[in-house]
């Protein structure tokens, strides 16, 4: 029996493991149909490899790009990029969607009790992304990749208080069924940019992926080429699966 | 070896590995250098930003590529996007991207009509192509870039040769 074009490519990729592949060159050895279809193929295979970018094209390219981040990035050679750039990654986006979960924000200039900065330990970390799911909130330091998951119910009350207190919020408590996020988008010029409609999700300009019932499903989204992508790059949903709106 | 994506030692070692790999990734998905170039650059600026651990180059790699191929393929389906808008608009003759200006003058005639034929894959084949073809990944590489099986893999890149063979015979390229 002769050879499918599956087997003679995967044979051709050199994926093909003992004994089949013993098997194949010797079919191949006695089979002149067979190996003339082998031939066409590596021809096809040499064809696309051959029409690949050439290294000379891909030089300018290469030292373009890394003379760009040498300059923005590296800090001309002397290493490790500036406490603001590490700091700006955690966005005001990102924390109000946690606090957001429990207590309604106010950042305003009404009713100030002051900025204690001295009290309590971040219980967000400062070097790191928040991922909120629906009952959990996982922690991932940049530093060292490492993640934690907590539940909410693990942070106290009073830690989340003296967390945000500590960052200068007024913090006013509010019970589960007052829909906080709505309130920020009066506050804070938060906008509807785009839409999941098999989901029924709402992407917000603060980078938050709500459901219908304004639960937050994810942080640090963006939207990029139409289509919703995590902060890692993954793409969440794709540009064919998302309904961007107008203003954007 | 331990990679830490924001360490510049680390991080000009894996760029100088695995930007031509990256690029012709890119590339190969857009066939535009300039927006390869931009996806390319987008891609190393996250990598080193978000200082990431990884526990050998060869995990950095697939981690690049695979941001890279992400950029890329929502790069081209925007593009088209907006083509078929433009089109309903000018319903003029389109431009063949493998045959304009100082490109053509560069390019064999072959080589333009294999990156076309390969340009004119449908996505999921196009992937695994660049992927074996011109990223040089085995099977199980791409299985693990992509998040498929390995025999998805070996379906997808039998049907995308399937594919470019019947492009090339139409178009009767002399290939090597």
């Amino acid at each position: 029996m002769c050879l499918d074009d599956q087997i003679l490519n995967t044979y051709l990729d050199n994926e093909l493991t003992e004994p089949w592949k013993d098997q194949v060159e010797e079919h191949l050895g006695y089979c002149q149909s067979c190996r003339i279809r082998y031939q066409k193929l590596l021809k096809i295979s040499d064809a696309v490899k051959s029409s690949e970018l050439t290294d000379a094209e891909i030089q300018p390219h290469k030292d373009r790009v890394l003379s760009m981040i040498e300059k923005n990035y590296l800090a001309n050679g002397k290493g490790k990029k500036s406490f603001l750039r590490r700091t700006f990654r955690l966005s005001a986006s990102q924390m109000i969607g946690v606090a957001a979960a429990f207590v309604v924000v106010f950042v305003g200039s009404w009713a100030v009790i002051g900025n204690r900065s001295s009290s309590g330990s971040s219980i967000i970390l400062e070097d790191g992304t928040t991922t909120i799911g629906m009952d959990k909130i996982t922690l991932t330091r940049y530093s060292d990749n490492s993640s934690t998951s907590k539940s909410l119910d693990e942070y106290t009350l009073d830690e989340i208080i003296k967390h945000l207190d500590a960052r200068g919020y007024d913090v006013n408590i509010s019970v589960k069924s007052i829909q906080p996020l709505l309130l920020d988008r009066f506050e804070t010029g938060v906008t509807e940019i785009a839409r999941i409609e098999k989901d029924d999700i709402t992407i917000t300009s603060d980078g938050l992926a709500k459901d219908a019932g304004g639960t937050i499903v994810a942080s640090g989204v963006k939207l990029v080429d139409n289509a919703i992508v995590a902060s890692d790059g993954t793409v969440l949903w794709t540009a064919d699966e998302t309904t961007v709106m107008e203003s954007n | 070896m331990e990679i830490r994506s924001g360490d510049e030692l680390a991080f000009r070692q894996v760029y100088d590995k695995v930007f031509p790999v990256v690029m012709k990734v890119a590339y190969h998905v857009t066939y535009n250098q300039d927006v390869a170039e931009d996806i390319c650059q987008d891609a190393f600026i996250r990598f080193y930003d978000k200082d990431m651990s990884f526990p050998s180059m060869d995990d950095a790699k697939f981690w690049l590529i695979r941001v890279v191929k992400n950029l890329s393929i929502n790069h081209v389906k925007r593009k088209m996007r907006e083509s078929a808008s433009l089109e309903k608009v000018m319903k003029g003759p389109q431009v063949n991207p493998f045959k304009d200006g100082a490109s053509e003058l560069i390019l064999k005639e072959s080589t333009a009509v294999v990156r076309k034929a390969v340009s004119e894959l449908p996505e999921i084949y196009k992937t695994v192509i660049v992927l074996r073809e011109y990223a040089g990944l085995n099977y199980k590489e791409i299985a693990e870039v992509l998040k498929i099986s390995e025999s998805n893999v070996k379906v997808r890149v039998h049907r995308a040769r399937k594919e470019l063979e019947a492009t090339l015979d139409r178009e009767e390229v002399d290939v090597p």
